[in-house]
């Protein structure tokens, strides 16, 4: 039941992938009909899971030739729309049988991995031979893959220390719209190592970061790694304001005390997160999670002292660190418990740590005005610190039932208009953000993304319609 | 088209996330748990459809009308073992997205709206016909125990089932001898009929009924207070489908495993192979995961002499399905053995010579993927298995060899205070200097202590040495709690204690463990 055999290229896929590899039948498509959020566009017209460099290669050259769409999708683990089609007849990639680890490379610490590897996998492989990696995935980074978070510039564990997903990468292999293999970084000597993002040339790395998959199809990375940090300590810290707490928040971060995680919420998101927490704490209205990882027992001691001491001196209280260590315990499956409250509609972003209050006003208000938690709706509104002074926003609800979409929606929109309007600046874009996003980007930006695009894919070929609004 | 029960499913459809890891997740770093591609169809046919998330969409599109019913949906519905892995690992929901459920309503909606798998059809009128899905003749089910005389009542009924005494008959033959070895009263019911399981699976339960208050009457007048079974799908519909359908009955379902395991601890029997055996055990999907019998298997192996038992790198709550369930044997033969095969290389992994299990269809699933992977491994039923190993009578198991162990197990019994709060059927997992035991509530401040591992508990605490001597010093429940907790939050080299959340916190909650937390000033 594979395959129904309809679509203009499926033969010639199927010779160049095998026929197990590749489908058009409709039972098959509609389970790629969605990704992990609530927004729907085309479906794809034929699904292919190629296993090579050589194979991704060939299909993009046929579909170059035929001017058929092509949609590399990874894992299809993103919740913001990115990896769905904008057109009929696309070719969707499901990159997740390109999984192995190409090298590790020991002496210039990075690893070259296939980007349908999941980072769960990857962080274990690893973890045997003695290193991590900076960034460690994204929240639900069982499935998601590394190409994935390239892709779309994901964020989560280890974020507070090392940033973003994009900031972690040295190189990559792209597959380009004429079939040729680009590799970037220190990876344009076929003689080099791969360990140097920048190099001899401009960043070309850079220019794929985040690009949704428009430019090209990431077939490897490379990643820096790390000695493994086996010294872990917890912290979390409650405080009577939100704006004690985020003032103490921003210093931890300023001074780079965490790596692992720094977490704040407000007392209604930790309720969410982990109902009866502060029950015991009436007077907390906002807290923080610490963890921090270290090579060196004593020095892990130390740095959760200090920030232990930075809590206090902003009316921070100690609440233990129940809460921390079961984050770290649940590590991917941190935000998955969560849909016990419903289906998530989120609104994940960036921005300076000092302007979170300004958007917590503006998101209770809208809480409140809709009487959210009297219709059964919770939310989480938390922030990741990432790197040194700035943090993601996580403001998301969760809807029910299937009768309150509604009024989640209509809060929803109200929430993303609020995260724009106080300066936030959404990390992904996809069917989630595109038309807010667009509508406040600089027209030079624009023209000069077109114009890379329309020289390095002129035929369009690579997800047409990806940053043209949405629709 | 009306899918009325499907329809049923239609808000816990909606909850799915769609985060994958039913298929995908990966094992060590989800938890601590060893789920590893949960999805066994999926590992062989790769597309996301048939995977929990992807048949969730699928399941949404039918529903919505957006994808039409025809023959091809109909061989996507049977190609899903109904394994139940992808629940297990689910965490979007208290109990995890119903998957093998929807499945099952999807195909009985299939079948009230007149889609048909031929095969089907046929199986379904041989279980009315003959009272057995193989067109075998109802009288000939005995026929393999040759003309022995069964007693009228016994103490124990071994409920054959119909793989057993039509095709894998050595299944039988070997419970029977074992049985009676080890001198158990019992006997076969002179009219068991099939025990209606493959009609569930199939979405075809009319006759479900029929068969199950004629099998529930008939143990009955053999006035047993056990009935045994050596099918792991016999099992699960005696323990849980037929519950589930509303009946009662006054005797106890036992899985062979557990039978077997009772009569060890009890002495009545010891096991010893001749030869030294590295031995894996491959879980059931009906035994393990549906009916929740992990362990009882693992130790009956372990109790063997010369025996060493060596687990695959999924197991339990999380090993791969041998691809014999849910019909799939039946309609897709290719994809079962292809299913086993992948299962057979990870027995292969361990270096065992002997991959042991405990069910019919999964023996004849593995036979078969070993046939397709060309392996030399022995694959074996459990009382098989067992039978030559046979040597009499053994001791009583105390299962309290360290003496840390019964003490806290003591101590535990005697501050039952320690697990208020917690509602009935909690269960925690000791583990103490290697060692486990578990400890069951059974009421309000009541509790059961039992010297052995639990099968699914809702957590597993491990206890330095050290730690548990400071606890079992304490006279007072609330200076326990307290200590329990500083030994979480400030662990020292010697004193310390970990845990593993085998149900998310929503469950968790459910059943009591706020209060618990609380007293130990975790929360």
């Amino acid at each position: 039941m594979a395959t129904n055999s309809v679509h203009p290229l499926h033969a010639d896929i199927a010779s160049i992938v095998g026929e197990p590899n590749v489908s058009d039948n409709p039972v098959i498509i509609s389970a790629y009909s969605r990704d992990a959020c609530h927004l729907t566009a085309e479906r794809p017209a034929i699904v292919v899971m190629p296993r090579s460099v050589e194979e991704v290669q060939a299909i993009v050259k046929l579909c170059a030739e035929r001017g058929t769409p092509i949609v590399p999708a990874g894992g299809r683990n993103g919740i913001c729309g990115a990896c769905l089609p904008r057109t009929d007849n696309a070719v969707m990639l499901d990159l997740v049988k390109m999984d192995r680890i190409v090298k590790l490379d020991e002496d210039v610490m990075t690893v070259t991995v296939e980007a349908g590897l999941r980072w769960a996998e990857l962080i274990h492989r690893l973890d045997e031979r003695g290193y991590k990696l900076g960034f460690r995935g994204p929240y639900g980074g069982n499935v998601g893959t590394v190409g994935g978070s390239v892709s779309i510039n994901s964020i989560g564990y280890a974020a507070s220390k090392y940033g973003p997903s994009p900031e972690n990468f040295v190189s990559l292999e792209v597959v380009l719209a004429d079939g040729r293999v680009l590799r970037t970084g220190t990876g344009w000597n076929p003689d080099a190592q791969l360990f140097g993002r920048y190099s001899t040339y401009n960043d070309l790395t850079g220019l794929f970061l985040g690009d949704h998959g428009t430019l090209g199809v990431k077939t490897k990375v490379t990643l820096k790694v790390y000695p493994k940090a086996t010294h872990i300590t917890y912290g979390d810290f409650g405080f009577k304001t939100l704006e004690n707490a985020v003032a103490a928040f921003h210093e931890v971060q300023k001074r780079g005390l965490t790596e692992e995680l720094n977490l704040l919420a407000d007392r209604q998101s930790t309720d969410t997160f982990f109902p009866g927490f502060l029950d015991s704490h009436p007077e907390i209205h906002s807290m923080f999670a610490s963890i921090v990882q270290e090579t060196d027992e004593v020095l892990a001691k130390r740095k959760m002292e200090i920030i232990r001491e930075i809590a206090f001196a902003h009316g921070g209280k100690d609440l233990g660190n129940f809460a921390s260590q079961m984050h770290w315990r649940e590590l991917f499956n941190l935000v998955q418990p969560l849909y016990n409250n419903g289906f998530w509609l989120n609104t994940c972003h960036l921005r300076p740590i000092p302007t979170i209050p300004k958007l917590m006003k503006g998101v209770w208000a809208i809480f409140e005005r809709h009487k959210l938690l009297k219709n059964g709706i919770k939310w989480i509104a938390s922030c990741l610190g990432s790197e040194r002074t700035y943090a993601t926003g996580w403001v998301t609800i969760f809807v029910p039932t299937k009768d309150k979409m509604d009024l989640g929606l209509r809060a929803w929109n109200e929430m993303l208009d609020t995260v724009i309007a106080t300066g936030g600046c959404p990390y992904w874009n996809g069917l989630l953000w595109e038309k807010r996003a667009l509508a406040k980007t600089r027209s030079e930006f624009m023209d000069t993304y077109w114009a890379v695009k329309k020289a390095l894919d002129p035929r369009g070929v690579f997800s047409p319609m990806v940053f043209t609004g949405g629709d | 088209m009306e899918l009325k029960n499907l329809a049923k499913y239609q808000e816990e459809l909606f909850l799915c996330g769609r985060c994958g890891d039913c298929s995908l997740a990966d094992k060590t770093v989800a938890s601590d748990r060893d789920v590893f591609h949960p999805c066994a169809v999926k590992n062989v046919l790769g597309f996301e459809a048939y995977a929990s998330r992807g048949r969730i969409m699928v399941m949404n599109d039918l529903l919505s009308g957006d994808l039409e019913i025809n023959q091809d949906v109909v061989d996507w519905a049977y190609t899903c073992t109904t394994c139940k892995n992808c629940q297990e690992t689910c965490t979007a929901t208290a109990e995890g997205i119903h998957l093998p459920d929807m499945i099952e309503a999807l195909r009985k909606d299939l079948v009230l709206n007149g889609f048909e798998m031929p095969k089907h059809v046929e199986v379904e009128q041989s279980v009315i016909n003959y009272a057995n899905p193989y067109k075998e003749p109802a009288e000939s089910r005995l026929s393999l125990f040759g003309d022995r005389v069964w007693p009228e009542t016994a103490e124990v009924v071994y409920f054959v089932g119909c793989t057993s005494a039509y095709r894998e008959q050595e299944i039988a033959r070997t419970t029977v001898d074992l049985l009676t070895k080890i001198g158990v009263d019992f006997t076969v019911l002179p009219d068991e009929r099939c025990c209606g399981s493959v009609l569930l699976r199939l979405g075809r339960t009319k006759s479900f009924a029929a068969l199950t208050e004629h099998n529930i009457a008939a143990v009955k007048r053999a006035g047993a207070k056990k009935l045994v079974t050596a099918c792991a799908g016999c099992f699960r519909t005696w323990k849980v489908d037929v519950k589930k359908q509303g009946y009662d009955y006054p005797f106890e379902v036992l899985h062979i495993t557990e039978y077997l395991d009772q009569l060890i601890q009890e002495g009545r029997a010891s096991f010893a192979s001749d030869v030294p055996l590295r031995v894996t055990y491959h879980d059931p999907c009906h035994l393990g995961r549906h009916a929740e019998v992990y362990e009882a298997p693992r130790r009956v192996i372990q109790s063997v002499g010369n025996v060493q038992l060596v687990e695959m790198e999924t197991n339990k709550r999380y090993a791969h399905c041998c691809g014999a369930g849910g019909g799939v044997k039946n309609s897709h033969g290719r994809l079962s053995e292809q299913i086993a095969s992948d299962r057979i290389a990870e027995a292969e992994a361990t270096g065992a010579t002997v991959l042991v299990t405990a069910c019919p269809f999964c023996h004849r699933g593995l036979t078969d993927g070993a046939k397709l992977k060309k392996s030399s491994l022995t694959i074996l039923d459990l009382p098989t298995f067992l039978l030559p190993s046979y040597k009499g009578a053994g001791t009583r198991h105390s299962a309290t060899a360290s003496t840390l162990k019964s003490t806290f197990m003591e101590y535990l019994r005697q501050h039952p205070r320690i697990f208020e709060g917690l509602k009935k059927e909690a269960v925690i997992d000791y583990e103490v200097e290697g060692e486990r035991f578990h400890v069951l509530v059974t009421g309000k401040n009541t509790i059961e202590v039992v010297p052995v591992r639990a099968e699914n508990p809702d957590v597993e605490l491990t206890f330095s040495p050290g730690a548990v001597r400071k606890l079992v010093a304490f006279e007072r429940e609330d200076d326990y709690a307290h200590q329990f907790g500083l030994f979480f939050k400030e662990p020292t080299h010697d004193e310390w204690i970990r845990f593993v959340l085998r149900l998310n916190i929503v469950k968790l909650l459910m059943k009591g463990y706020r209060r618990f937390a609380q007293k130990a000033g975790l929360i």
